[in-house]
């Protein structure tokens, strides 16, 4: 086990950046999700960790070395591919043990060691199969197998689970959680599903187009997110942002609605200003109130009802935009149907201008 | 419900060989088979006439067969020698050209290397000159090293193999590069990630490209027939061409030389026919 720290860390592929000045540090033991949407450059990290992408500029600490120009082989790290890149010529067993053939582990270790991860992830009756004659998840068990007999001080996984069906993905989730759970080894884990992220890690690394926007554990980012970007990026559906005009009030901040809705918000940490600011209201589905149309803050109509089973959301036309509303069982609606809806002022996250929040005081 | 779309695929191919137009397709596909096959067929029966037979007797069965022009053949000339000799220089031939376009295949495709576009080029560029017209070129050459008559000088010139570069390069590019990145994880070193990954994913195109380079190495007339001028240095396409004149109007011995030739490139056709047609199928779009 060890700890992962990046400094300063660059990558640029001609005039191209990808990863732009990053510091990140992995706790020993901890269980880190990079993730944000296509193209943000989190796996280019993960990559670069891997050794696997040269580093532009900065460096890669493992543990207490510095692996920044160290071959992949050297890093102590093991990687699960998206594709699982498992060798179609090699059975399970071959695959498991091809490191250590490399290595040149005498074939009694090999064996031992191959019955050893094979009896942790339930592999034994296919030891002898070819990747091609398994399933999806009995492949990626076989990829996370192949990691695993290095005993690495890290693993890395780049989308592991998103060439997988949802029911498997759930399953192979659990089974993710339970390895980590005992083996307790440092592990980062690339996904664009928040879903995983936000079930699996301890700590989530929100991207965006080469820098970090957050970092902080599912909880944090869920309820207290940093900025626009991460507020709208967690959480699905995703949250609703209203357009308003923010003034300091005695009690708070009282914030102005397109269409006159004024709404009491708690008062926030930022610097006092004069006169009214623009700013952007942002509130999860579950935070709206459903109400009688009449006397309601905003009244719309819902286009859209999406029923989930255990709950339903509506999206609702109205003045000021689609709002995505959760609906129980008490509150069924039905696409065409007048809906009114109310405001929690102390669940409702507020940004500025440049996208930043204005946490909560009391929060 | 996957028995149904049998069903009707069983329907439909029925109907197709019942229709009027199946058996007019059928009947032209077996005539044009048959015109193909009959002088095949016609050699090895006039290799098994007499030499007096072979002029008088032109049933479509010998009505004495004897394996006498065979036995000639193989104790009167020196094909014995020119088998070995075809052999060595075809199985040269293909060991040396799988092996090094498989691994200039993996450099141009796998690689990033000072020259390798150029290098690429080149090799795309060889396709322009004919290798006909290189002969006198790769001639003198042999002549001046002193490879004339020998199986080298067979063998050196036959190597010029553009075609097995490109398939092996067009197929490891086609391989998805996590193999490669799972392997150098692995701790594989380069040679290693092309020996024990890349090349063993790959046996079929190698074991294709291997029979159709032998067989081509088998049949070559034009360029062993210039280099190999001692007669015991022929091979057996050569050396049969050349004794032709010999045996005078003995044409049972003339065909069971051209029958006993083509013995090893027919075997190959007929074991590895499958291989054959997917290295054919490979290499079609390259050759044009």
């Amino acid at each position: 086990m060890a700890s992962v720290e990046l400094t300063q860390i660059t990558k640029s592929f001609g005039a191209l950046d990808v990863i732009r000045g990053l510091d990140l540090k992995v706790e020993d033991g901890s269980f880190c999700a990079l993730l944000g949407p296509s193209g943000c450059g989190k796996s280019t990290l993960l990559r670069m960790i891997a050794g696997l992408e040269t580093v532009t500029g900065g460096s890669v600490r493992i543990g207490d070395r510095d692996v920044t120009q160290a071959e992949p082989k050297s890093r102590g790290v093991a990687m699960v591919f998206q594709s699982y890149a498992l060798y179609p010529h090699l059975t399970v067993a071959d695959n498991i043990a091809f490191s250590l053939s490399l290595a040149g582990a005498p074939k009694a270790q090999q064996k031992a060691s191959v019955a050893r991860v094979a009896q942790m992830l339930q592999l034994e009756p296919l030891l002898e199969r070819r990747p091609a004659q398994l399933s999806g998840g009995q492949r990626q068990r076989v990829a996370i197998g192949r990691a695993l007999v290095r005993d690495p001080e890290v693993f890395l996984f780049d989308e592991p689970l998103s060439n997988l069906d949802a029911l498997l993905r759930v399953q192979m989730r659990l089974e993710l959680a339970r390895l980590h759970n005992d083996l307790k080894s440092t592990m980062i884990y690339v996904t664009h599903d928040q879903v995983e992220a936000m079930t699996l890690a301890d700590r989530i690394v929100v991207l965006d187009r080469g820098v970090i926007r957050q970092v902080g554990a599912p909880w944090e980012l869920y309820n207290r997110p940093a900025n626009r970007f991460v507020a709208g990026f967690i959480g699905s559906p995703a949250m609703n942002f209203l357009k308003g005009q923010a003034c300091q009030v005695a009690d708070g901040l009282q914030v102005t609605l397109q269409g006159g809705v004024q709404i009491l918000l708690p008062a926030r940490a930022m610097t006092a200003f004069d006169g009214a600011r623009a700013v952007e209201l942002g509130i999860r589905p579950e935070h709206l109130r459903i109400t009688t149309v009449d006397g309601a803050q905003i009244a719309g109509r819902a286009s859209v009802v999406e029923y989930l089973g255990n709950t339903s959301y509506a999206y609702v036309d109205t003045p000021q935009g689609t709002l995505i509303v959760e609906a129980d069982d008490q509150n069924r609606l039905h696409p065409g149907d007048a809906v009114g809806l109310s405001l929690s002022g102390q669940a409702a996250h507020v940004f500025d201008e440049t996208g930043a929040a204005w946490p909560a005081l009391a929060t | 419900m996957t028995a149904e779309p049998q069903a009707n695929q069983t329907t439909t191919l029925g109907y197709m060989r019942r229709s009027p137009a199946g058996v007019v397709l059928t009947l032209l596909t077996v005539m044009a088979a048959a015109l193909w096959f009959f002088p095949i067929y016609w050699a090895v029966i006039t290799s098994l006439r007499s030499d007096e037979d072979t002029v008088t007797d032109f049933g479509l069965l010998p009505a004495d067969p004897t394996l006498k022009s065979y036995i000639f053949d193989i104790v009167h000339s020196e094909l014995p020698i020119w088998y070995l000799n075809s052999t060595l220089t075809a199985v040269g031939v293909t060991v040396a050209v799988v092996a090094m376009s498989a691994c200039t295949g993996y450099a141009i495709s796998q690689l990033r290397f000072p020259g390798r576009m150029l290098l690429w080029g080149t090799i795309l560029a060889s396709f322009m000159v004919p290798v006909t017209a290189l002969m006198v070129n790769h001639f003198i050459i042999m002549a001046d090293v002193g490879l004339l008559n020998t199986h080298l000088g067979i063998i050196l010139p036959m190597l010029l193999h553009p075609v097995t570069v490109i398939v092996y390069k067009q197929f490891f590019d086609g391989l998805p590069k996590e193999f490669r990145e799972a392997a150098v994880m692995d701790g594989a070193t380069e040679l290693q990630v092309f020996t024990r990954v890349f090349l063993p994913m790959n046996w079929g195109v190698t074991t294709a490209l291997a029979i159709i380079t032998f067989i081509g190495a088998w049949n070559a007339f034009l360029w062993p027939f210039l280099v190999a001028q001692d007669e015991k240095m022929m091979t057996v396409t050569v050396g049969i061409a050349a004794v032709q004149d010999a045996f005078g109007v003995a044409y049972g011995r003339v065909l069971a030389g051209a029958v006993l030739g083509s013995l090893p490139v027919a075997l190959a056709y007929l074991l590895f026919q499958r291989r054959v047609t997917q290295a054919i199928a490979l290499s079609a779009g390259i050759k044009g």
